[in-house]
């Protein structure tokens, strides 16, 4: 019943972008330099949650225990 | 043969007119209510049930009829009339009457156990923990065969992939109801860290109080309680609450609305990647066309004097091409009219009238007193020149040797 964790964590990830975006905001005079390289990151970023956002199936699987102990 | 052949509805008829005999008005009938309902805010039903012993007699009435509060788990005494449906064939005391006696047991230990964990601050909303947005695994429990489980998988489905749901199959009523569903609870619970789920989901349709008795046991309302893993709980119908439902870190209507509780939607997050990435692009082009003006405005600006600069070049040549058109033809006829005094004064032109020019040492002899006897000229002709000595000068100087 171990599920192989995801190649990025959906919502590390997601909290990342967040940061950025936030990080967009909170500059009065952004640094076009630092900006390009978050903005990159945040693409970089939305494109693997969009990948992720892809995936449709669940797994189901019913454990075998008993649980009437 | 001698017996009577009915059809089914003749049958019942006489059923129901047997039925009738029995003296209604005399007769009152008290149990607990269990599972009331009205729909279409005009029919009532509800089971009465006894305490002790199975027995359930199925009631039916009109919103007209009933003058009190009924709730579940109510005790209550009833008159009126026993009917067979004969579209369904199903037995039910048409009530004319009803009148509360007292709190029902059930419901009465109910409230009992619900202000006791309510003291005990099992419900405190201090103590509910918020769920993670997007979960991974996900630990259900309920039973495989109710609509619940179905309801639940399929709302999930359409809203969220890539879960891996654990399923632990319990009775959700019955016996072994409670014992199952605390057992799941431990089984999670006691997972490696790294295998728990992160979040688990307690659910099942909805159902009077009688079916709900696992989702107010005391024992699971504590395995909610002690779960290390947050819990959602979602039971059939609000209108039924449960204690599990209070103890939950979240509390979902339905199975259905248990799955939107948690995990989101796609296309919401998916609206809310897209605007990210619009807001971090439009700041960025912000940026990039605040540097732009200034540039713009700077370009503008030396063109701008350039421009200037070739205009007042540009008038100038043009000026100077207009003008010269008046005065160049004026400039060759004075060069002509000059060239020709020039030519009228020439000193060759003078001497070839006859005249002479006498220098002395290169510079032109104007005055005969400048000039001392003995004293060389040279006399420049028209056709050559001579060297000559002065003899005399205004009458004196030497004789004339005649």
């Amino acid at each position: 019943m171990t599920a192989k964790k995801n190649t990025i964590n959906f919502g590390k990830a997601f909290e990342e972008l967040e940061e950025i975006t936030e990080w967009f905001d909170s500059e009065e005079n952004l640094d076009l330099d630092k900006g390009l390289k978050q903005f990159e990151r945040g693409l970089e970023l939305a494109g693997e949650l969009k990948k992720k956002l892809a995936e449709v199936e669940n797994k189901v699987q019913e454990i075998k225990e008993k649980f009437d102990a | 043969m001698d017996s009577n052949v009915y059809s089914v509805s003749g049958y019942l008829d006489l059923v129901n007119d047997t039925l009738q005999m029995i003296p209604s008005s005399e007769v009152v009938i008290e149990g607990e209510v269990s599972d009331f309902r009205i729909a279409q805010q005009k029919w009532i039903s509800f089971d009465l049930k006894d305490e002790k012993e199975q027995a359930v007699l199925k009631c039916f009435m009109t919103v007209w009829q009933l003058k009190v509060e009924v709730a579940d788990g109510m005790r209550v005494q009833v008159k009126g009339q026993p009917k067979i449906y004969e579209r369904f064939g199903t037995f039910k005391m048409n009530v004319q009457e009803l009148s509360p006696v007292g709190e029902g047991a059930l419901r009465q230990a109910y409230e009992l156990l619900k202000k006791k964990l309510q003291g005990e601050g099992l419900f405190d909303a201090s103590r509910k923990r918020s769920l993670e947005r997007f979960p991974e695994r996900i630990g259900l429990i309920t039973s495989r065969d109710a609509a619940a489980f179905g309801d639940f998988v399929r709302i999930l489905n359409n809203r969220w992939g890539g879960l891996v749901v654990h399923h632990a199959h319990v009775h959700v009523q019955g016996r072994q109801a409670v014992q199952e569903i605390t057992g799941a609870f431990g089984y999670f619970n006691t997972l490696p860290e790294e295998e728990r789920p992160d979040v688990l989901v307690l659910t099942r349709g909805g159902g009077g109080l009688e079916d709900l008795h696992a989702f107010n046991d005391e024992s699971v309302a504590r395995a909610i309680y002690a779960s290390q893993i947050p819990v959602v709980v979602g039971v059939g119908h609000e209108r039924d609450e449960s204690l599990a439902d209070f103890v939950a870190d979240v509390r979902a209507s339905t199975p259905s609305n248990a799955a939107e509780r948690v995990v989101p939607s796609r296309t919401d997050v998916l609206y809310e990647l897209q605007t990210m990435t619009r807001h971090m692009e439009e700041r960025l082009q912000d940026r990039v066309n605040g540097y732009g003006q200034v540039i713009e405005k700077v370009t503008h600006l030396v063109s701008f004097v350039l421009e200037r600069q070739k205009e007042r070049f540009r008038s100038g040549y043009e000026r100077l091409l207009v003008s010269s058109h008046d005065w160049l033809p004026q400039i060759r006829t004075d060069l002509e009219n000059l060239g020709r005094v020039l030519r009228q004064v020439d000193p060759q032109r003078v001497l070839a009238r006859g005249y002479s020019i006498v220098t002395t040492g290169g510079v032109v002899v104007k005055d005969a007193g400048s000039l001392d006897v003995g004293q060389e000229i040279t006399v420049q002709f028209a056709a050559g020149s001579a060297e000559a000595e002065i003899k005399r000068k205004n009458g004196h100087g030497q004789q004339k040797l005649v």
